[in-house]
């Protein structure tokens, strides 16, 4: 039986409730009962909801008649108090059914009706007996009573019916918006949901990257005004502002913060359609509900992003480290080999003819050239790749200076290289390999632009939180005034040169430099010739704890 | 004379170095075996017990750090290891593993006979006691009086100077890699304080060599270690 089953339902869903919230016990009884008229009244909704006023009281009317109708055979064999029980019936059942009205009507012409038929002298208005007109009251309250009644459970019904449609919608948005994958889908489904559910028109607002505020795309169409200024305060407070006098000028009047859980992603405009700006801010709590809601789906759709991003990344980095290793491991080889042939001719027993030899060491020389070429252009390439990792270490400068200059050998060999350095200079956080190519390429031009003999002179000093060192020689030196673009990928400081180069080694130099986070830059020496400088932060080196018996352990005069 | 000569292994995939390579030993007096493989090399130096093997590390069947983890299984036979530079990691990793020593591509031939000569001496002297008495520039190290004079002057180091150049001395012409020197100098707990090693080396230096910022003796591998030359 269906209504059994529906009476149990709320018969547990009332007990349920009860246990659960017993500070709330009233008002989930009144909710229950609330649902009990919703059924009823929905039940009657399909031909009573459809009647207008007049057919109502016209029932009432008819309902009166018929029952005075069933109740004039009966006269004689029940007493009057009976009959008044049939009539108060009718009452009650006309204000349960057709509202407060109606349900009067019935009692003025149940009143009429008893008195004309039952009461005596019958066929007639006039009351004899006086007591009947506490009857009459009584019928009259019993109306009224019962009718205020009844249009107050079915106002708390009708309520509570909307209520669960606006809930059914808030849950119907969340689902909608799990499945959504662009910001666009959000705003369209936030937007249906505003004016099915609330009446209102609303604009999701995003940043836009310069501290203002744009509506999202697909969304500029939306006819709704909006007062930037509150909106920027809503999303920089993180807490929605109303103004509802801006609801005459079609402006947006509430501008509520769409607040996920990592920060505000935006802000989310409201306006009323029908203008009624205090109905909307009535739904407040609501409202922020939907933000959040569509604030968690933003921030989603966020990450997804980022993380779609990373693996595009990711890929195309892999796909161009293995082009690189790729092409450094197919450009060194054969170089590799054609310096090695060239060497073995020029070693080879019996020694082959002067001018042979000549060829055969100049080939080497070449062939070492291209691949120095090689190796800059493939370094530069992995810096601009973005593939070099720094392996930062503490170290001493003097360290690195001193291997590069034992790596270049030959090509310092017509050029005293002069190192001026504090003895307890403080150690440096640097990658040792990337800094020995930048004093490689250093010292390499120092070499290439200045006159065989002459000195090159490395000077390392600290200067305000910072070590600046400088690579200079006593060449030509830079045009002046043009100090800068040497550092450019394939400039040079002489354009029209039959000195060797291409421009790369300053380029990666001062990749190199900056990746360290330092500068570097390029001037003339007030004594001629050419100075190149950079700087490495100072920092705070780790300390080196100094053995305690230093000077005692060890020495000619302790052994047996 | 084929009975008493140097056998020399060399594993790598490209013809044209290998050719070089093979010249430039054959005029030193050694006889010369090829591999191109991995595999070739293994089944190589099995059946050729080498003095000597020179291997490239990007081998077209696998990494040549596998070849020498399996060759040290059985063989302390040294190891050149012939790599690109810009690839220190495989360098260190090589050295760590058992290699000897490494030359950067491109090399010279003079580059090539010159490891190769330091390699194979080490390799004679083999497990007979070296002399106590190691001199280089103007140092003089007694290592069995545990003396170091330079010129004629005593020099006075602290005891984990002296044992750091003991190390380095040990190992002439070899590169140490960092955590190699700082575990046998500082032990095993402070593998991690690379910057120590450095100071020290720097201290050696500033007592031992004539430019301290251009060292004859104890050079720097960067990015790898150290390695005494005298």
């Amino acid at each position: 039986m269906p209504w059994q089953c529906r009476a149990k339902k709320i018969f547990t869903q009332f007990l349920l409730s009860a246990r659960e919230n017993d500070g709330r016990l009233e008002f989930k009884l009144i909710w229950n009962n609330g649902s009990i008229m919703g059924l009823l009244s929905k039940q009657q909704n399909t031909w009573l909801a459809s009647l207008a006023d007049w057919q109502k009281f016209a029932l009432a009317a008819l309902l009166c008649a018929a029952m005075t109708l069933i109740a004039v055979p009966l006269f004689g064999h029940l007493d009057l108090a009976n009959i008044v029980m049939l009539f108060l019936l009718t009452v009650l059942l006309v204000a349960v059914t057709l509202g407060l009205k109606p349900a009067l009507l019935a009692a003025f012409l149940s009143v009429a009706l008893f008195d004309f038929f039952f009461v005596p002298p019958r066929f007639s208005f006039a009351v004899h007996d006086a007591q009947y007109l506490i009857t009459f009251a009584v019928m009259l309250a019993v109306a009224i009573i019962t009718g205020e009644l009844t249009a107050g459970l079915r106002r708390q019904a009708d309520e509570s019916d909307t209520e669960a449609m606006r809930t059914r919608a808030l849950y119907e948005m969340a689902r909608d918006l799990a499945g959504t994958l662009t910001v666009e889908q959000i705003a369209e489904i936030t937007r249906k949901f505003q004016r099915q559910v609330l009446n209102a028109e609303a604009t999701i607002l995003l940043p836009d990257g310069t501290g203002g505020l744009q509506p999202c795309v697909g969304q500029e169409a939306a006819r709704l005004q909006i007062e930037p200024r509150l909106a920027i305060i809503a999303f920089e407070g993180g807490a929605s502002v109303n103004c509802s006098q801006l609801v005459d000028s079609g402006y947006a009047v509430l501008y509520l913060p769409l607040k996920a859980p990592m920060r505000v992603r935006g802000v989310i405009a409201v306006a009323p359609v029908d203008g009624d700006a205090d109905r909307l801010l009535g739904q407040r709590e609501r409202l922020e509900t939907m933000a959040s809601l569509a604030a968690i789906a933003i921030e989603r759709v966020h990450y997804v992003d980022v993380a779609q991003n990373t693996q595009v990344q990711v890929v195309s980095e892999r796909l161009r480290s293995s082009i690189l290793s790729a092409l450094s491991h197919d450009l060194r080889t054969p170089l590799t080999a054609l310096v090695g042939l060239a060497d073995s001719l020029t070693v080879s027993k019996p020694p082959l003819a002067a001018n042979a030899l000549e060829t055969a060491e100049a080939i080497r020389e070449q062939a070492e050239r291209l691949a120095g070429l090689v190796g800059n252009l493939l370094d530069m390439a992995r810096l601009h790749a973005g593939e070099v990792t720094l392996q930062k270490e503490w170290q001493p400068v003097e360290e690195v200076i001193g291997a590069s200059i034992k790596l270049l050998g030959r090509a310092l060999a017509e050029h005293p290289v002069k190192v001026a350095l504090a003895k307890d200079f403080p150690l440096l956080e640097f990658d040792a390999v990337l800094i020995e190519r930048v004093f490689c390429n250093l010292l390499e031009n120092a070499a290439k632009y200045s006159p065989p003999g002459s000195p090159i002179e490395i000077a390392v000093r600290a200067d305000e939180g910072k070590a600046e060192i400088s690579v200079g020689d006593s060449g030509r030196g830079f045009t002046p005034g043009n100090s800068h673009p040497v550092f450019e990928m394939f400039v040079r400081g002489e354009a029209e040169s039959t000195t060797p180069g291409v421009g790369l080694g300053l380029a990666i130099s001062r990749a190199i430099v900056e990746a360290h986070g330092g500068t570097i830059s390029a001037a003339n020496r007030p004594q001629g010739g050419a100075s190149v400088s950079f700087t490495l932060p100072l920092g705070n080196p780790p300390p080196v704890i100094e053995e305690e018996i230093a000077h005692e352990a060890l020495g000619l005069e302790h052994r047996p | 004379m084929s009975e008493a000569a140097t056998k020399v292994l060399i594993i790598e995939d490209e013809k044209q170095i290998r050719r070089f390579v093979r010249a430039a030993l054959e005029e030193e007096g050694c006889c010369v075996f090829e591999a191109d493989t991995l595999a070739g090399g293994l089944l190589e130096s099995g059946k050729q017990k080498p003095d000597l093997v020179v291997l490239d590390l990007g081998l077209p069947d696998g990494n040549g750090i596998d070849f020498i983890h399996q060759l040290r299984a059985w063989s302390d036979t040294p190891v050149l290891v012939l790599s690109a530079r810009s690839h220190e990691r495989d360098k260190i990793q090589a050295l760590d593993v058992g290699a000897d020593d490494y030359l950067t591509k491109p090399f010279g031939v003079g580059e090539l006979i010159a490891r190769t000569r330091a390699l194979l001496r080490r390799q004679s002297r083999g497990g007979e006691a070296a002399t106590p008495l190691i001199a280089f520039g103007d140092v003089q190290v007694d290592l069995a009086r545990r003396v170091v004079t330079r010129g004629s002057e005593p020099v006075h180091l602290t005891p984990i100077e002296y044992r750091l150049l003991c190390a380095l001395l040990a190992n002439t012409g070899k590169v140490m890699t960092q955590r190699h020197l700082l575990r046998e100098v500082w032990g095993a707990a402070s593998v991690e304080s690379n910057h120590y090693l450095r100071v020290y080396v720097g201290h050696l230096r500033q007592k031992l060599e004539d430019d301290p910022t251009q060292p004859k003796y104890l050079l720097t591998e960067t990015g790898v270690g150290y390695r005494f030359q005298p």
